[in-house]
């Protein structure tokens, strides 16, 4: 086990149970605006204090958590099924399906994606909820796990132990399932984490630019607010620092999980140590 | 006055569960215009010697004892700068794999000047030319990319990068195994011509006993970090002293002794296998002429009886497409291939399948990383619907103990055995299945050279107790003259000669399997072989 993955593993295991913990010690419907005194600092009622709205942050902070992990792991699922589906396709089969394929992904890399997402997004004023978000950003979360997991399978296609198993009469699902796949698995957990990682990014980028779900308190839409009501000209300092701890600890514990596992799935990374 | 003096040298390497030793007690010398060959297999010490020798010893590798004196210097316990000043000036490396010693985006002219620069030698376009020139490489060659040159000629140019600052002694690391026989002869004739010139000391590293005794003056056998044995090359192969030395002499394979041919076809027998004017050309090109054919119009017939057919060429001969068209894992672009008197296509690929299997050259990623070695023999069983279960171990024990193997090997990981033992559980797996035709594309080429002949006694079983056809491809004459019953010479996709390998090899009658015949590193130092290229 290296350094790295039980670092980020430990972090990330941090987080869960904090929010967890909160799940159970916190009311979580004060997190709907006048639950309690506006712009409190943080006192014995509201530990981690209010926000202008009334809203009761350490029950922003627990439901915003897991609302933003759902729309991330949403998200980057749905793109690493798509990429790895995609990829396998491209390389496996190879010509024109792999031209189509490879053609698509080379161009929409591209393309900035927050800009792509913010027209999608504009498209719903006011009738955005995070699931409807998560499968926005998805839309555009298939491009870099199809060409990094592409070139993989290339790799392994050309294997002996590949070769082997067609003249053991195994056929292409076979030998995608029972011989390439299990060799994969470090390489797709490093690619599910960097594109969860990716989708979180992409959901707070599009929140703050108030975008994202009014009626529900992610993380993204607390920084919004925080920055639509002032709170720096006002000198809110909780309703700042709170949302965006948790947001710098999410994002280096997957951050470390990914470099982990790459040194996992990548020995010419391991043999460097 | 010696160049190099080792003595009593001992390197280890230092890890956490103890010192592991990969030198001990080794000394040797080496004098001036002397080439000695440093003999052993895989885990031997002989690479490590070389890199102690050069400093190039890596972390938890290390020098735990003893001298190795270069013109009289001590080199032991020299800092990092001191042997970067050495390196090429007073040794210099001829490195194993020259496709990979080249850096890929700098022309061979910024090669060489970059290794002389270093060293702050001038380098202008005549000093280059003259290098070139030395190892046989014409001026213009400076100008082109590794890309642009086939083997024999990069790892000449790593000769010319070697010799350039006039070094006082030469290690080659196997220079010559990533190359095919004929351009193995020239370029050790190469290597030994610019040694001559130099008056500098060799050292031939390797583990074929043939090329040693065609190309040195002393041989040191290796084995297990000892030195088993050293002295004078016709000594040591007309009287070796230790058995080991004298088991590595007699494990290369040697045209004209210890024939195991098998009887002969009848000659009424049904075809097994029949290629009827086969092409093979790869890839297409919108623009300009057609690409060469990897296969000019082949015919091929392997008779319906075990019978062993040897497809010997050289690298790029086309004999690696042969084998992959007769498994069926290619489609030729032109002509009919016959199963049993039905084209392939119309076979039933279950019972094609099993019918024709094959042990493929590389022995390291036959077996899926991720699985014991047991899921490689044992998918066939469960997909071919021959067995499951008990049964199905059974099966699978029954055919280790037939190749010599202990069957608990089964539940090991690829990784834990050796390049011999994995090639013995690939003809396990054949003979567990029962084909009517193995095809073995090179499978002891990278097994070492104690391991060989019992690999190919095993095909000959497969023949002779099991009535397995083989189909035996290989760039080496000696051995497809000892297991095969019929031979066919493979020369850029044509069959320049076919038939018994006696009369084949005793009396070609085409000059190119001259030639192939004239290359083969022969156990005989007298037979004079590198200087007449």
């Amino acid at each position: 086990m290296n350094r790295r993955l039980l670092a980020g593993l430990a972090l990330l295991g941090l987080l869960v149970l904090l929010a967890c913990l909160g799940a159970l010690t916190v009311d979580l419907d004060d997190a709907r605006p006048l639950s309690a005194d506006v712009a409190q600092p943080p006192s014995w009622d509201n530990p981690l204090g209010t926000d202008t709205a009334g809203r009761d942050l350490a029950a922003v902070l627990v439901v915003g958590t897991l609302l933003t992990a759902k729309v991330g792991l949403l998200a980057g699922l749905i793109g690493i099924a798509v990429g790895t589906t995609l990829a396998f396709l491209a390389a496996y089969h190879g010509g024109w399906v792999d031209r189509v394929i490879s053609f698509a992904v080379d161009v929409l890399l591209t393309v900035p994606g927050l800009l792509v997402l913010v027209v999608i997004a504009s498209a719903w004023p006011g009738q955005m909820t995070t699931t409807l978000m998560a499968l926005v950003i998805a839309l555009l979360a298939w491009r870099e796990p199809t060409r990094q997991i592409r070139a993989q399978v290339l790799v392994m296609r050309e294997a002996g132990y590949v070769r082997m198993a067609r003249l053991s009469g195994q056929g292409s699902l076979a030998i995608i399932f029972q011989e390439m796949m299990p060799n994969l698995m470090p390489y797709l957990g490093a690619a599910l984490v960097s594109s969860v990682s990716a989708a979180i990014l992409a959901s707070v980028g599009l929140e703050a630019l108030g975008l994202g779900p009014r009626d529900e308190p992610t993380l993204g839409m607390t920084i919004y607010w925080m920055i639509s009501e002032g709170a720096f000209l006002r000198g809110l300092w909780w309703w700042i620092v709170e949302p965006v701890t948790i947001l710098v600890a999410l994002f280096v514990g997957m951050y470390l999980v990914v470099i982990g596992l790459d040194e996992f799935a990548n020995p010419r990374l391991r043999s460097l140590k | 006055m010696s160049v190099l003096e080792i003595d009593n040298l001992h390197v280890g390497y230092e890890l956490a569960a103890g010192t592991l030793s990969a030198v001990r007690d080794l000394s040797l010398s080496l004098a001036a215009g002397e080439r000695l060959g440093l003999v052993g297999e895989s885990g031997s010490g002989k690479t490590t010697t070389a890199l102690a020798v050069m400093g190039l010893l890596r972390a938890p590798g290390r020098v735990l004892g003893g001298q190795i004196r270069l013109d009289g210097q001590d080199l032991v316990g020299l800092d990092d700068r001191a042997f970067a000043a050495l390196r090429l000036a007073r040794v210099a490396y001829v490195p194993q794999g020259a496709m990979n010693a080249l850096n890929p985006v700098l022309r061979v002219s910024d090669s060489i000047t970059h290794a002389l620069r270093d060293h702050g030698a001038p380098a202008d376009a005549n000093r280059i030319a003259d290098l070139l020139a030395q190892v046989g490489l014409g001026a213009d060659v400076a100008r082109r990319f590794p890309h642009e040159l086939s083997g024999g000629m990069k790892q000449r140019v790593c000769i010319a990068i070697a010799i350039s600052l006039g070094p006082r002694l030469i290690i080659a690391d196997e220079p010559t195994s990533a190359l095919d026989v004929v351009t193995q002869k020239q370029v050790m004739a190469t290597l030994r011509q610019a040694q001559d010139r130099l008056g500098s000391a060799m050292i031939l590293i390797g583990h074929d006993m043939g090329l040693m005794a065609q190309c040195v003056d002393r041989v040191a056998v290796m084995r297990d970090g000892l030195l088993v044995e050293e002295g004078p090359v016709r000594r040591v192969f007309h009287a070796p002293e230790a058995p080991y030395t004298a088991e590595l002499i007699r494990s290369v394979p040697v045209i004209g002794q210890d024939r195991r041919a098998g009887t002969a076809a009848p000659a009424a027998a049904a075809d097994l296998l029949r290629f009827d004017g086969v092409e093979m050309r790869y890839g297409k090109s919108l623009f300009g002429p057609p690409p060469a054919p990897a296969l000019h119009k082949l015919d091929l017939v392997l008779p319906d009886a075990p019978r062993i057919l040897s497809i010997v060429g050289q690298s790029g001969s086309g004999k690696t497409t042969i084998g992959s068209i007769a498994l069926g894992l290619l489609a030729p672009s032109a002509g009919r291939v016959l199963w049993r008197g039905q084209p392939l296509a119309a076979t039933p690929p279950q019972t094609f399948r099993r019918e024709v299997q094959a042990v493929f050259q590389d022995p390291y990623s036959t077996f899926n990383p991720f699985y014991r070695v047991a899921h490689a023999l044992s998918v066939p069983l469960r997909r071919f619907g021959l067995a499951t279960g008990d049964a199905a171990r059974a099966l699978m024990e029954e055919s280790c103990r037939a190749v010599g193997l202990d069957p608990s090997l089964l539940d090991r990981f690829a990784h834990q055995l050796s390049g011999g033992q994995r090639q013995r559980l690939m003809v396990a797996r054949a003979l567990m299945l029962r084909p009517r035709l193995l095809v073995a594309d090179e499978p002891v080429s990278m097994v070492d050279a104690s391991m060989r002949a019992a690999i190919l006694d095993l095909l000959v079983d497969l023949r002779d107790r099991y009535g397995i056809s083989v189909l035996y491809i290989t760039h080496d004459l000696a051995t497809a003259w000892r297991v095969g019953d019929d031979i066919l010479v493979l020369e850029r996709g044509h069959v320049v000669e076919q038939g018994d390998p006696d009369q084949v090899l005793r009396a070609p009658s085409h000059q190119y399997t001259r030639l192939l015949l004239d290359s083969i590193p022969m156990p005989d130092p007298d037979r004079p072989w590198s200087t007449a290229a």
